[in-house]
Formats: structure tokens, C-alpha cells, sequence
């Protein structure tokens, strides 16, 4: 079969011009490195902000003297709404007490009022992932419907922040990563170009002893994944040195470091990615065959 | 085995070849004779469609060259083996690995390859040089790996460009023969070249070829 020896030209060739297909791997291998640094921090920061939304809730003020059987209907309502993920009852007494906790030593400002002025609440808690603007919005407009719900209030500036936050991260880490892949990709493409030039001749040969596209092909696809494996493969042991040299120890003196997480099973694609990559360089560079 | 009929071939605006007709039968062993630049390396091109003829139709074992799909050029090339006028030996392979390529295109396994390599080899009295690289050969050592490359993969169809031009006549003679031999086992052999000593009292065909015309057949 013509399978093994188009192994044996790929490995030939990546020893004969070592230099160039070195250059490609180191510049593959830096290339992923970063990926995988952004990749890091865009996880850690995606984590960090996921925690985000369990602050986030609507308050329900309700009209004073509402029946029982009117306040369990609220509730019902609000309830069977699916963005909602808990509905909390909080009648005008508890606030008051929460008031005067919060207030501690200060709390004589509130002598003066006499009766009570806090209307009874309800405390809405939503689901994550409906943690948007455009929820939210509609969320509410249908909530003021309801009868006895007197104002609705959330943190509106609260929401925008951490939902252009969370979506910032997200285009800013694929962005990064598309264009840092196209880099790579490009890197391979330019390397096997040269390469395939400069074996034009002895390619012509091929094709006039009646070499099939595919004979010519796979050495060239399985040079560019070899390249992208072994510069994924370093990127791995960099980023690997870089966190237990640098994070692991500095995590000791300074405890900010401690909460970086690093999620080993993300880095064992590197090698893989790097073998797409090659590959994918590879096959547009050879780009069609013609006799 | 080999059909032409009323074939052109222009180059730019010189005309190479001149409403050739011919055919040229399973089994046969036929020489193209001519002066330099009459057409005979364009004639074995269009035979293994390194060029397109013009105007004409060409036949090719079982194929109709203006019909072949693109796929198939791979196919029809497998049946061929051609010593090309430049030899178009690898520069970086030795002997060895030139003469090999030809079955490893052909999908021949390491374990065959060997022995049939180095049969091809002894048949041209190189069997020693095998671990040479191009280079480091005389330029009729060289020819004879070119002829080793046609002949290993037993094609149907030889063609052979100017095969002789590099050796002495004793060498010379020793070529032919191994072609008559190879011939008589089956193979269609076309032979271009200008050297009529070469076959003189074959007889076999003689083509005639005179600035792109076909001017007359003879026998040798
Ligand atoms: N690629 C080409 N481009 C332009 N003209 C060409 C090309 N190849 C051949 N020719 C011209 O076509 C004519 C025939 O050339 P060809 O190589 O077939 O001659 P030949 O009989 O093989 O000559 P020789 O005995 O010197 O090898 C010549 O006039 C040559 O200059
Ligand atoms: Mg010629």
C-alpha cells in the first residue's frame, strides 16, 4: 500500500528541511500556548461571573391588605412563569426587622416613623441563563399585570453590567481564538506552499509516472499534521510548566493566584488542535491537483 | 494499441505536428525516426498526455484520449512506462528509490518491490549502483536507470525517448535487445530517436517524421 511510504516521505521531509518545518512548529507551538493562556483566563473570568446572577433578583411590592387567598395567586402566577427559579415571600414585619439589623446602632432614625411604611414584597430569583435584559424586561412587563403587584423594582444597572461583561468575555476569547487559529493555519499553509514549490519538479514526475492525487497529497497532509501535533504537544508542556512553576508557587505569597482554576483536560486538545491545524494548512496549500 | 488519426499540435504559433495518422498494433515493436525538432518527443507526449493534441483523435489502449475523464489519466499513465528524453530522474533518491517509485506508485508492496527492483537493474547491468545517487552517475548509467523505471512495473505500453542518445554503440545494442526481449513477452514498444544504426536490419516499422509531417514509412 501506498499508505506506509507516504509516512516514510512525511518523516523524510521533516528531517530534510528541518529548519523551516522547526520554525512552523515553535511558531504553532507559541501560537497554541496563547490560546490556551486566554482560554484560561476567559474560563476563570466565565466562572467568576456565573456567580454573578444568584445576586441578581426582581422585588414585588405589593398592595397593603391583600387577602390570603389573593397573595397565594401572586405567588402561583409568579411562579409558573419558567425564567423564575424561587419566589420568596416577605411580608412588611420581616422587612422591617431585616431594616433595623442592617441599621444596627443607627436604628433610632426609624422612631420617629411610628406605624410601619414598608409595603409586604416579594423576592423573585430567575434561572442563570435568563440573567438578560431582554428576560428581564419582558419578565417584569408581564409581572406589573398582575393584579395587587403595586411597583417592581430590579438593579437594572446591576444586569446590563454583568451581562455585557459575561458576553464581552465570550466574543473577546473567540475572536482571539479564531484569529490566533487562522494564524496558525496560515503558518502551515505558508510552510507546506514552500515546501510544495520546491518539490514541483519532483512532483511533475509523480504525476507523469501516474501517481494518483492522493499519492501526492499525503505525505504533504501528514507533514502538516505532524507539524501541528508536535507544536501542540509543546504548547501543552508549556502551558503545564507555566501553571506549576509560575501560579502554583506564586499562589503561596500572593492568594489571588489560589483561585485560578485550571482545567487539565481543556490542555490535553491542544495536540489535537495543533494536528487539525496542520492539517487544515496542509490541504489548503496543496489546494486542487491537476494533470 | 496506439491509434492516430489526422492529429495537430501546435505550440504557440509553431506547429509541432502535421495531421498525423497511425497506428500502431498490440505487440508491435515500431521506431519514429526524424531530425531534431521534428516532432518525435511531442508525438510520445500525446501518447502519455503531457500534451493535448489540437485537432485529431488519439486512441490509447482502451481509452479515447478526448473522452478520458481527468480521474483516469492516473489510470492510463499506470499502463505506460516512459524513458523520457531528460530522464527526469529524483536528484535526492538513489537508484534504488528512482527505480522503486515507479511500483510504489503503483501500489506494490516493499516486500515484491525488492526483488523486482533489482531485477530491472540487473537487466541494465546496475545492479551495483544501486545506493548511487544520480549525481555520482555518467550521463548513460543515468539513461539506463530511466530505462530500469520504464521497464519495472512490466507495462503494457513502452516508450522510449532518444534511448540510446548516451552510450556507446555495444551499450547501444544491448538497450534494443533487452527492448526485443521485453517486447517479445508482449509489450507495444515505441522508440523515438534520430540514430539510424539503431534499426538498421530490425525489421520492424519505421516512422518517418519531417518538420511535424509524417512523410513516409519503411522498414529496418
Ligand atoms: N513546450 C514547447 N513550447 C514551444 N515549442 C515547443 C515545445 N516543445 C517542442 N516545441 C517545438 O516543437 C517542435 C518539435 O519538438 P520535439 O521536441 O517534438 O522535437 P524532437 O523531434 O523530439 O527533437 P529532438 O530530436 O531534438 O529531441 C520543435 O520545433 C520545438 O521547438
Ligand atoms: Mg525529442
Amino acid at each position: 500500500m501506498a499508505f506506509p511510504y507516504a509516512f516514510r516521505l512525511a518523516a523524510r521531509s521533516i528531517l530534510y528541511e528541518k529548519w523551516i518545518n522547526l520554525l512552523s512548529i515553535l511558531t504553532i507551538a507559541a501560537g497554541l500556548l496563547f490560546i490556551a493562556i486566554t482560554a484560561l483566563s476567559v474560563y476563570n473570568i466565565d466562572v467568576t461571573t456565573k456567580r454573578l446572577p444568584e445576586k441578581f433578583s426582581v422585588m414585588l411590592y405589593l398592595r397593603d391588605n391583600l387577602s390570603g387567598k389573593e397573595l397565594e395567586n401572586i405567588i402561583n402566577t409568579v411562579r409558573k412563569d419558567d425564567t423564575v427559579k424561587r419566589v420568596k415571600y416577605i411580608s412588611r414585619d420581616e422587612a422591617m426587622k431585616e431594616l433595623k439589623t442592617t441599621l444596627k446602632d443607627t436604628k433610632y432614625v426609624l422612631d420617629g416613623l411610628g406605624e410601619n411604611p414598608l409595603p409586604d414584597s416579594i423576592e423573585v430569583k430567575l434561572k442563570d441563563e435568563a440573567v438578560s435584559p431582554d428576560t428581564v424586561k419582558r419578565l417584569t412587563a408581564k409581572l406589573r399585570e398582575i393584579k395587587g403587584v403595586d411597583e417592581i423594582e430590579y438593579g437594572e444597572k446591576f444586569l446590563s453590567s454583568i451581562y455585557s461583561l459575561k458576553v464581552g468575555m465570550n466574543t473577546i476569547g473567540i475572536v482571539f481564538v479564531i484569529i490566533m487559529s487562522a494564524g496558525m493555519i496560515f503558518v502551515c499553509y505558508s510552510t507546506v506552499k514552500i515546501l510544495f514549490y520546491r518539490k514541483s519538479e519532483e512532483i511533475e514526475t509523480y504525476k507523469l509516472l501516474g501517481a494518483t492525487k492522493g499519492f501526492i497529497r499525503a505525505p504533504f497532509i501528514i507533514e502538516g499534521a505532524v507539524m501541528g501535533f508536535i507544536g501542540g504537544l509543546l504548547s501543552l508542556i508549556g502551558i503545564l510548566s507555566l501553571y506549576y512553576t509560575v501560579i502554583f508557587r506564586l499562589s503561596y505569597t500572593i492568594p489571588l493566584f489560589k483561585t485560578i482554576i485550571f482545567p487539565i483536560n481543556i490542555s490535553l486538545y491542544l495536540p489535537l488542535a495543533g494536528l487539525f491545524l496542520g492539517m487544515t494548512g496542509a490541504v489548503i496549500a496543496i489546494g486542487r491537483i491537476r494533470y | 494499441m496506439i491509434h492516430f488519426h489526422d492529429v495537430s499540435k501546435h505550440y504557440d504559433n509553431q506547429t509541432a505536428l502535421r495531421k498525423i495518422t497511425f497506428s500502431i498494433d498490440k505487440g508491435e515493436m515500431v521506431f519514429v525516426t526524424g531530425l531534431s525538432g521534428s516532432g518525435k518527443t511531442t508525438l510520445l507526449k500525446l501518447i502519455y498526455l503531457a500534451e493535448k493534441p489540437d485537432e485529431g483523435n488519439i486512441s490509447v489502449a482502451e481509452w479515447e484520449i478526448d473522452k478520458l475523464e481527468e480521474s483516469s489519466i492516473p489510470l492510463l499513465r499506470r499502463h505506460i512506462g516512459v524513458v523520457f528524453q531528460d530522464f527526469r530522474l529524483l536528484n535526492n533518491r538513489n537508484v534504488f528509490d528512482n527505480v522503486a517509485l515507479a511500483l510504489r506508485i503503483r501500489g506494490v508492496n516493499e516486500k515484491e518491490l525488492k526483488t523486482r527492483v533489482f531485477d530491472s537493474l540487473k537487466i541494465v547491468n546496475l545492479r551495483h549502483r544501486a545506493d548511487s545517487y544520480p549525481h555520482a552517475l555518467s550521463g548513460g548509467e543515468q539513461q539506463r536507470v530511466a530505462i530500469a523505471r520504464a521497464i519495472v512495473s512490466d507495462p503494457t505500453i513502452i516508450l522510449a525517448d532518444e534511448p540510446t542518445g548516451n552510450v556507446d554503440p555495444d551499450t547501444s545494442a544491448g538497450i534494443i535487445r533487452t527492448f526485443k526481449d521485453i517486447n517479445a513477452r508482449g509489450a507495444t514498444i515505441l522508440i523515438a530517436t534520430h540514430d539510424r544504426a539503431l534499426f538498421k536490419n530490425t525489421g520492424r516499422r519505421v516512422l518517418r517524421l519531417d518538420s511535424g509531417n509524417l512523410t513516409g514509412e519503411e522498414i529496418g
